[in-house]
């Protein structure tokens, strides 16, 4: 049976048994993986792992079921589960239904044939391509972990009010964290990739980039606390932005009463060289698609235009609760326990989030900091207050600018400040964007930013 | 509900795995027949309850099984890996095929083969000890304690509005067979609390986290839902009153919920083997003065109530306590069988995975600093400004030793006592730096569960007693 027949098949058998509305959804796919451990190849997988998840409803007695084994019987088996669980659960007086049935655009650069030829073998070749262009940078370099990843992700969804979609997409990745010792100093970990949906590896560069960074964070200097101006990478503002703007923007947190952004909008909350959108499809987006987790088309949803705010992300049960349509961001998986998205029920989660880009060079953003820092990366981003907003983390690795120019990395430093605080303070933003997570921004710079040292 | 379960003979049972080790023997000869140095066969069948409880409402009950197995193979110096949703014969040969050619397509370009240490192959069963098995506890009651703790949290303050519970309770049944000739089946289980609670006054938002977990539903009687209401409460409550630390480094005394965090972030993570090989800031460090000589931690596989306890490893290696400093001195690191080798010492028990889904890594179990003999009160006294840290909120730890926590409960300390809270925090500090800092070990014990994240998931807990180090970098305005 094709996954989308096993979907229905989920579906009328929850029916049949007693379940009002029924949701059958599978996703997974292949991976092969070659694994960089210590300047060496130590380790290839080829893992296969796809499941289906169904969700059981009546009077709002929600049930849950899923299965890694994607037989008729074993789909049959776990829509009967998903009812007796519904059965046990109590009622939630918020529940409305599932989605409606949609019409759905294909989206470009999301799957290609080439990333599935890609043998073993080949991936193996990807990663001595990366060991061998690291080690050309510094000797002191040591290509701690990385590797290389091709995927081939699949998705069907079907549900009682005639939901039918399935999707499939490539991913293509290549990575390497590196660090750097020298008599007196270990520099933390550096990391580069390449990920790309359709067929664009470049190992040698990801190798490279990953080594100078290294080799650059080896030159320790004095840092100076104050409130300075700092450069921060994609690699750190996507960090800060997760666990701070991007939880309040979520539609539950809104409804909740637990959004600092609840009755924000129309209103002005960032500079107004500030736009950022939520984007399920833009062509060749790591987190692009037909649709969403449990069948909503994905689309592109204004959150801040102008620096003004416009609105909010929703899966299909908070924007029904609002009176208000899904914006296709239900996404499954994780919920603390790392599982995977067969294994959970929906939850708002963004897709691509583009941060308009300006016209600076890299050059000028360094110029227009002057006497400041440059964060690559930060640690300990998870630990700050989703609800207000407070951030404060190590930046692990950071450079000290001065006079316009970068001059040693610094240790031992934290930042720390209130997201919006920052929103606003975006004095210059650069031409070049890179995806890094769900974050696709350019390089930018804030003004008078606590910088905390020892 | 009582999900309905075919009963089966304890003979019927036995003639089962007995098929099952025939099954996986022959696989595993297969393998060593073609080439491959050392095979195994980890093969899981689980059992998911998960209820997550959002105000009040209960957004769903999770039943699940699944079945599966991981599949690794040694040959050529190198490591091959696949997985399959089957225990039969066909498709356990199917996926060693893939991962024998996995580990022949690595092995090409090996330097330095990968070689194992040697462990006394066992033939073990083991059983979980618990006082009240999850899958004995109907749905109803389980969703009653949780509803509980929602209730008693919005009772507590008035200025509390949201709450949101994640439960789980998760069983494995766990085989794992070697080309060594181990044969091991162990009874894995986890009961698993979680709490995210959120109040509002004056336009003042905080929140903190609550996690807490056992391996039987003897929790609930050891953590009645409404102390663990209480307790979550208590410090939204203080945070909303709290005023921002000042930033910079000051002295601090690290309470007993943050202790272990310490001990998992600061020091755990680069005493994993595989870290301190990859260039951490412990390399060439064994046997050398890293801490002040008040400090002993240890990384335990038998500390019963633990997250962490286990009898063996993923690897079949038998669990064990594993010092790794001593009185200030670097004495041990976590290995797996290969880095054990590498470094010429014994494999300590570390190697966990997730689940069938992926390979072992080397993973903390309960890691903890030892007790001292100071009391709080002695703890205190002498510090003119400082702050005493209560709560934790989360951590992270880089190789080079910088680690991060973040605080979400703490107090000022002035003049030797405790004053106003607080707001929430990140402090940071580097290993080697923060460690010789340690001036005074309290003699009160706390331990800690919780998960940590290394790509994976896993388990486990830490904890300590109460500890006063001379400076700590605090994050604050």
């Amino acid at each position: 049976m094709s996954h989308i027949e096993l979907c229905r098949k989920a579906v009328e058998t929850a029916r049949r048994i007693g379940a009002k509305e029924a949701e059958a959804f599978i996703t997974g796919g292949r991976t092969v993986s070659v694994e960089i451990e210590r300047g060496e190849i130590k380790t290839c997988s080829d893992v296969t792992d796809i499941g289906m998840a169904i969700r059981a409803i009546t009077d709002g007695k929600r049930g849950f079921a899923y299965t890694n084994v994607l037989t008729r019987e074993e789909v049959e088996k776990t829509a009967k589960q998903a009812v007796a669980a519904s059965s046990a659960s109590l009622r939630d007086k918020n529940w409305t239904q599932l989605p409606e049935k949609s019409r759905y655009q294909t989206v470009q650069k999301t799957y290609d044939k080439r990333i599935l030829e890609v043998t073993s073998d080949r991936a193996v070749e990807f990663c001595q391509r990366i060991i061998g262009s690291c080690g050309e940078v510094d000797k002191r370099v040591l290509a701690a972990f990385g590797g290389a990843e091709v995927s081939n992700q699949q998705m069907a969804c079907a549900n009682s009010y005639g939901v039918e979609v399935e999707d499939r997409g490539t991913i293509l990745v290549c990575s390497l964290a590196t660090m750097a010792r020298s008599e007196t100093q270990v520099t933390p970990i550096c990391v580069e990739f390449k990920a790309s949906r359709t067929y664009d590896p470049d190992p040698e560069w990801v190798g490279k980039e990953a080594a100078k960074l290294a080799s650059e964070a080896l030159n320790v200097g004095k840092a100076e606390a104050g409130k300075f101006p700092v450069l921060l990478d994609p690699f750190a503002l996507n960090s800060v932005l997760m666990f701070t703007l991007i939880e309040s923007v979520k539609g539950d947190i809104v409804h909740r009463g637990r959004s600092i952004l609840m009755e924000k909008v129309g209103k002005k909350i960032a500079a107004e060289n500030i736009s950022l959108h939520d984007d399920g499809t833009l062509a060749g987006g790591l987190y692009s698609g037909k649709a969403d987790f449990e069948g909503v088309p994905r689309q592109k949803t204004p959150l801040i235009e102008g620096g003004t705010l416009r609105g909010f992300i929703y899966d299909n049960y908070w924007a029904r609760l609002e009176k208000k349509w899904s914006t296709g961001n239900a996404g499954r998986g994780g919920g603390g326990l790392n599982l995977p998205a067969y294994c959970t029920v929906p939850s708002i989660s963004p897709t691509n989030l583009r941060l308009e880009p300006g016209t600076a060079s890299e050059t000028e953003l360094i110029r227009e900091v002057k006497n400041g820092y440059y964060v690559r990366s930060v640690q300990g981003a998870h630990q700050s207050n989703p609800e207000t907003g407070d951030f404060s983390v190590a930046i692990t690795p950071a450079w000290r600018i001065e006079k316009g120019e970068i001059r040693h990395a610094v240790k031992g430093v934290m930042i720390a400040g209130n997201i919006y605080d920052l929103l606003n303070k975006i004095q210059l933003l650069g031409k070049e964007t890179r995806q890094v997570g769900n974050l696709i921004a350019p390089k930018i710079v804030v003004s008078n930013l606590n910088v905390i040292a020892k | 509900m009582h999900s309905k379960r075919t009963t089966h003979s304890k003979a019927y049972k036995k003639r089962e795995m007995e098929k099952m080790k025939d099954t996986f023997v022959t696989v595993l000869d297969k393998m060593k027949n073609q080439g491959a140095t050392y095979a195994e066969i980890r093969a899981q069948k689980n059992n998911n309850t998960l209820i997550n409880v959002v105000d009040g409402q209960i957004e769903a009950v999770t039943i699940a099984r699944e079945t599966g197995a991981a599949l690794r193979i040694l040959a050529q110096g190198a490591w091959g890996f696949s997985t399959t949703n089957s225990l039969s014969q066909g498709d356990l040969e199917k996926s060693a095929q893939s991962a024998l050619k996995m580990a022949k397509a690595a092995g090409k370009s090996v330097r330095e083969p990968v070689k194992l240490a040697q462990v006394k192959p066992v033939e073990d069963k083991v059983k979980v000890r618990i006082k009240k098995d999850p899958k004995e506890i109907d749905i109803k009651t389980k969703i009653d304690n949780l509803l509980t703790i929602n209730k008693e949290c919005l009772r507590f303050d008035k200025r509390i509005k949201s709450v949101t519970i994640r439960y789980a309770d998760l069983a494995t049944d766990q085989t794992l067979a070697t080309s060594e000739g181990a044969f091991i089946e162990q009874e894995k289980k986890f009961v698993w609390n979680y709490c995210w609670v959120t109040g509002k006054s004056n336009g003042n938002m905080a929140s903190a986290r609550d996690e807490t977990g056992m391996h039987g539903y003897e929790l609930f009687d050891l953590e009645p839902p409404a102390k663990i209401a209480q307790r979550v409460s208590k410090i939204v409550a203080q945070q909303l009153e709290a005023r921002t630390p000042k930033g910079g480094e000051h002295q601090a005394i690290i309470g007993t919920n943050i202790v272990g965090v310490l001990a998992h972030e600061a020091l755990g993570h680069i005493c994993e083997a595989d870290l301190t090989l990859s260039g951490s800031a412990l390399m060439g460090k064994l046997k050398q003065k890293i801490a002040n000589e008040k400090v002993t931690i240890y990384d335990t596989a038998l500390l019963q109530e633990g997250f962490g306890a286990i009898k063996y490893d993923d690897e079949g290696v038998l669990g064990q306590n594993t010092v790794l400093i001593k009185n200030g001195l670097l004495v041990g690191l976590m290995h797996n069988r290969e880095t054990a080798a590498k470094m010429g010492m014994q494999p300590t028990g570390n190697a966990r995975a997730q689940d069938f889904r992926v390979p072992p890594l080397i993973r903390m179990r309960n890691t903890c600093f030892d007790k001292g003999d100071y009391s709080f009160e002695e703890l205190l006294e002498g510090i003119g400004f400082g702050y005493y840290l209560e709560a934790f909120r989360g951590g992270q730890a880089n190789l080079d030793g910088t680690f991060t926590v973040g605080v979400q409960s703490a107090f000022e300390i002035l003049k030797g006592e405790l004053g106003q809270p607080v707001r929430n925090v990140g402090i940071s500090g580097n290993t080697l730096e923060t460690l010789k800092q340690v001036d005074a070990c309290g003699k009160d014990f706390g331990l800690e569960m919780g998960r940590c994240g290394k790509g994976q998931s896993m388990f486990a807990s830490s904890g300590g007693p109460p500890l006063r180090v001379n400076k700590i970098l605090i994050g604050g305005a």
